[in-house]
């Protein structure tokens, strides 16, 4: 990788990091208002909300504390981008049936206010980043097979 | 052929650090809500009777027909909890505008000549929608005596031809 993609892994590697931590924090310390917001979604079968609500918040943590830390990336920066799109979907979904619902997606107070375009957007922005991640992450790791493939 | 066992070897790598940050998660989300005082049931009941069921084994819930006579007797405030555009599009005859998304907003100017004892009747739209629900709870908290939540208030009123309102010119 030259300097330039270096820096941009670097960058946004730690921008997703910081905000999968971030977004995972309130989540993880209010479980049980979490729960109601994914509820609020009404996607899930009932025996699957708490589930949700309780493992969500920690992959969102440990993928970014992996993405800060640079450790398993290819795997932290692709689930980041399976999550986004899964987030992205949800978000539409509900807009298309005008579903009057918080977020949740940073707070679990219903302070953060009904999603919209912008929160859309936002995690489009996300995606972006976590693909052109994911590819980079991908590309380094197939230069890694091949090193090793002729040095044996 | 190499090339492709390169690109073979990459995927498999990746599946399995997201399998192993799957697992990792899995591991300490359920272990930390364990040993937490505030847990959460790993199954819990999300039914409406289950939703709106209080400590004290009452439920919240009022049926349509007991939310009509209350409304024709005009004994009964009902306090609609969806946003703004929702509730100026249509809302049932007489309704307040409590949106719960911006209910430390409207909250004041909404029941500053409202009673504590006054009968409330908090609905929005949909069977599982949430936000009559919060609002009752909000409500109670805030001490209202009589509250009340009708389970999708806005269309069991208009298919039973209530009289409705709407503010949108």
């Amino acid at each position: 990788m030259n300097s330039f993609y270096r820096f941009f892994y670097h960058l946004t590697r730690l921008v997703l990091g910081a905000v999968f931590i971030y977004a995972s924090l309130d989540k993880i310390l209010n479980p049980g208002a979490f729960a109601q917001a994914v509820f609020n979604y009404q996607v899930l079968p009932g025996e699957l909300v708490n589930l949700t609500a309780l493992i969500l918040p920690w992959v969102e943590l440990i993928l970014g504390a992996c993405l800060l830390s640079n450790r398993w990336m290819t795997g932290a920066a692709s689930l980041a981008a399976v999550l986004m799109t899964v987030f992205i979907g949800l978000i539409l979904f509900n807009l298309a049936r005008g579903l009057d619902i918080s977020c949740g997606c940073f707070s679990t107070k219903p302070g953060e206010g009904p999603m919209d375009k912008l929160t859309l957007l936002r995690d489009i922005l996300f995606l972006v980043l976590a693909l052109c991640l994911a590819g980079l992450t991908y590309y380094k790791k197939t230069v890694y097979h091949k090193n090793k493939l002729y040095t044996v | 052929m190499q090339q492709s066992d390169v690109l073979r070897q990459s995927l498999i790598d990746t599946v399995r650090e997201a399998c192993f940050i799957m697992a990792l998660s899995i591991i300490a989300a359920l272990a930390v809500n364990l040993a937490r005082t505030d847990f959460i049931p790993f199954i819990q009941d999300w039914s409406i009777e289950a939703r709106l069921s209080q400590d004290n084994g009452d439920s919240l819930s009022i049926p349509l027909s007991e939310a009509k006579t209350l409304f024709k007797g005009n004994k009964a405030i009902f306090l609609d909890a969806r946003g703004q555009e929702l509730f100026n599009e249509g809302h049932i005859k007489g309704a307040r505008n409590l949106p719960w998304h911006a209910v430390d907003d409207y909250f004041p100017e909404i029941i500053k000549d409202m009673d504590r004892e006054t009968p409330v009747i908090t609905y929005c739209d949909g069977e599982s929608c949430n936000l009559s629900h919060d609002l009752a709870l909000f409500l109670k908290n805030m001490g209202f005596t009589q509250v009340k939540v009708l389970v999708n208030g806005w269309t069991a009123w208009v298919e039973n031809n209530l009289p409705i309102e709407s503010d949108d010119k």
